[in-house]
């Protein structure tokens, strides 16, 4: 599971591979988390969440938009991400977590929120392909 | 007649600075750029002509969807983006003002001359930066309960005002007194209220920050002594918005209307463009917790000014009333407002979208506040931490070109992931400081880099069009002393 940060004029953009939807999903968060923090600190709890939606692609916004409310609540930048994805009849979930670093431990920056803008939620050959854009 | 073509989009050239994409296809209105040769050439070079193509397909757009010179890409609709739509048969769109709604900035004039602070830059700035809360989690001025937050919504800088952080003559020189009348905060979530509770008062991050300037130019002298404005004064812009109850409250609508209003999101090219149709239950939620959103916005940036009161009152030993601390202006960069322009010779009231596009209202329009009525409304332009900025005043082209409005900025002109492998944020800062007197403190040397000057267009540029426009007039000229970034 990776990501990279992708060029855009305003904005910051996430592209990310999983072997599974979870980790995909969990790569999309880890870019997030770049985009808001250079160098992470080993310090900060983990923390546990579910999310669920009546698509793939709108659990994928409503959790990156979970974890950006978590991260004001809470006051930590969320870090480290693991995830599931699951389907039931009529919605999907995913099952996350996060370390919560103190903000006081890094030099982090803000994203305003996840947004649907050229948004890709693909399965490839190879497992799963994301590209999310972020309002900064 | 002049043509430009980028990509598959072919602009026609109407007259000096409008070009022209004319409406074809799916469309519902032409598309309009105002903008130079040049500046048109820097937009053309990202997805900003696509999405404002885009922009033309929301039901009941009203003349042009248009964009303004400083316009650049952004997600769903263009960032110096203005598109007018029919407040009853047509939608309002909570991607086109944006996530961070009421974004916008204020201007607060002093007494005090850029002689009087030569020598205290490194004092003032430091202060500054202790005293006002910037930066992820940095806090707020105030923590709110959930009254105090209802209030807020409710009230705007009305409740600024009974908690003793404004006064009355502060609201007599923000937009709509600081407070909307249409907020209701029953419509916005418990998720967003509870972002914004330790958030009031507080710059962020990005691109936000608090700059004082001196006055370096004055263009029309009348317009600027009815303004307060003259040479060499020093005065303060602070650039922030609703933090992330705004945010919030955004998001929150986009999923609603993907959930309740999907045969109107299908028939829109790009998801971020979600609208609800004008008159439904969801239109009317949404626009009454935009403008609690709105309110929420003028607290915090009034609160932030309260605190640069305190400050400047300590770094110079004087009471800030001595100094005449005053309240210029407030004006909204993310925002739709229910507003009546004449189209075809006929009043119609429309929902005016401006995202990153400041409302630009000549002299005679009833919004207008009573000290501006005569001369026109103030528009401040910032333009990036190593370049001047604007004060213009409405134009009277603006209300036939642009529904009253006009540019926000110098518009970004690079990613922030390209400033941060171009710039040094040390190094930036150095430069300014060294060679421009220009003193800068941020939370992190890559927000100085991702905001460095060079990734900015040319606000000169800018403002030359909307002034040579008519949009937007300019009044005066202010360059950088100091500045805070979160």
């Amino acid at each position: 599971m990776c990501y990279t940060l992708r060029e855009h004029t305003a904005d910051v953009a996430v592209e990310a591979h999983g072997s599974t939807l979870g980790n995909v999903f969990a790569a999309v968060a880890d870019g997030l988390t770049a985009a808001m923090c250079d160098e992470l600190a080993e310090t900060g709890d983990r923390f546990s969440f579910s999310v669920r939606a009546e698509s793939r692609e709108a659990l994928l916004f409503d959790y990156l938009d979970q974890l950006i409310y978590e991260r004001d609540v809470r006051g930590v930048l969320p870090a480290a991400h693991e995830a599931t994805v699951r389907q039931t009849d009529d919605e999907w979930i995913v099952d996350a977590s996060a370390r919560g670093i103190p903000f006081a431990d890094v030099d982090a920056r803000d994203v305003k929120a996840v947004t649907y803008s050229e948004m890709r939620l693909e399965e490839t050959g190879n497992g799963w392909e994301a590209y999310v854009v972020f309002d900064v | 007649m002049t043509t430009r073509e980028f990509g598959d989009i072919e602009l026609r050239r109407v007259r000096e600075h409008v070009w022209e994409i004319p409406q074809e296809g799916e469309m519902n209105a032409p598309a309009r750029v105002l903008a130079s040769e040049a500046l048109l050439e820097q937009i053309g070079q990202d997805k900003t002509l696509e999405q404002l193509r885009n922009a033309t397909h929301l039901p009941g757009i009203t003349n042009h969807a248009i964009c303004m010179p400083d316009g650049h890409q952004g997600y769903g609709f263009p960032v110096g983006g203005v598109g007018a739509t029919d407040a009853t048969d047509g939608c309002i769109s909570p991607g086109a003002v944006g996530y961070d709604i009421n974004c916008g900035v204020r201007m607060m004039t002093t007494n005090l001359t850029y002689e009087d602070l030569k020598g205290k830059e490194a004092e003032l700035v430091d202060a500054l930066f202790e005293a006002i809360p910037s930066g992820l989690g940095g806090g707020g001025v105030v923590t709110g309960d959930a009254e105090t937050i209802d209030d807020i919504l409710a009230r705007g800088m009305e409740w600024a005002l009974d908690a003793g952080y404004a006064t009355e003559d502060d609201l007599a020189h923000c937009e709509d007194e600081g407070s909307r009348d249409d907020a209701r905060p029953e419509y916005v979530s418990q998720k967003a209220k509870d972002r914004g509770r330790n958030q009031i008062g507080s710059l962020g991050s990005g691109n936000h920050f608090l700059e004082v300037q001196r006055v370096t130019d004055v263009y029309r002298e009348d317009v600027a002594e009815s303004f307060g404005l003259e040479a060499d004064q020093i005065v303060v812009l602070i650039h922030c918005g609703s933090r992330g109850l705004g945010h919030q409250t955004c998001t929150d609508y986009l999923r609603r209307i993907e959930k309740e209003h999907a045969d109107l999101l299908e028939e829109l090219p790009d998801k971020e463009l979600a609208a609800a149709p004008a008159r439904s239950q969801l239109a009317e939620e949404y626009y009454g917790a935009m403008c609690a959103a709105i309110n929420f916005a003028w607290v915090n940036r009034q609160l932030v000014m309260h605190r640069t009161r305190e400050v400047f009152a300590d770094v110079f030993d004087r009471d800030w009333r001595d100094m005449e601390m005053r309240l210029l202006y407030d004006v909204a960069h993310n925002i739709a407002k229910k507003e009546v322009h004449t189209v075809d010779g006929e009043d119609r009231e429309l929902y005016v979208h401006r995202k990153g596009a400041t409302r630009a209202f000549p002299a005679g329009r009833p919004e207008l506040p009573p000290a501006y009525a005569d001369v026109g409304q103030p528009v401040i332009i910032p333009g990036s931490m190593g370049a001047g900025s604007y004060i213009l005043r409405g134009g009277e082209s603006s209300l036939d070109l642009t529904f009253g409005s006009t540019a926000h900025g110098a518009g970004r002109l690079m990613s922030r992931t390209q400033a941060k492998q171009e710039y040094w944020g040390e190094t930036v800062q150095e430069e300014l400081r060294e060679q421009q007197k220009i003193f800068v403190k941020a939370q992190s040397g890559a927000t100085v880099a991702e905001e460095a000057p060079g990734v900015y267009k040319d606000v000169d540029e800018v403002v030359r069009v909307s002034d040579e426009l008519g949009i937007g007039d300019k009044v005066v000229r202010t360059f950088p002393v100091c500045n805070i970034k979160g």
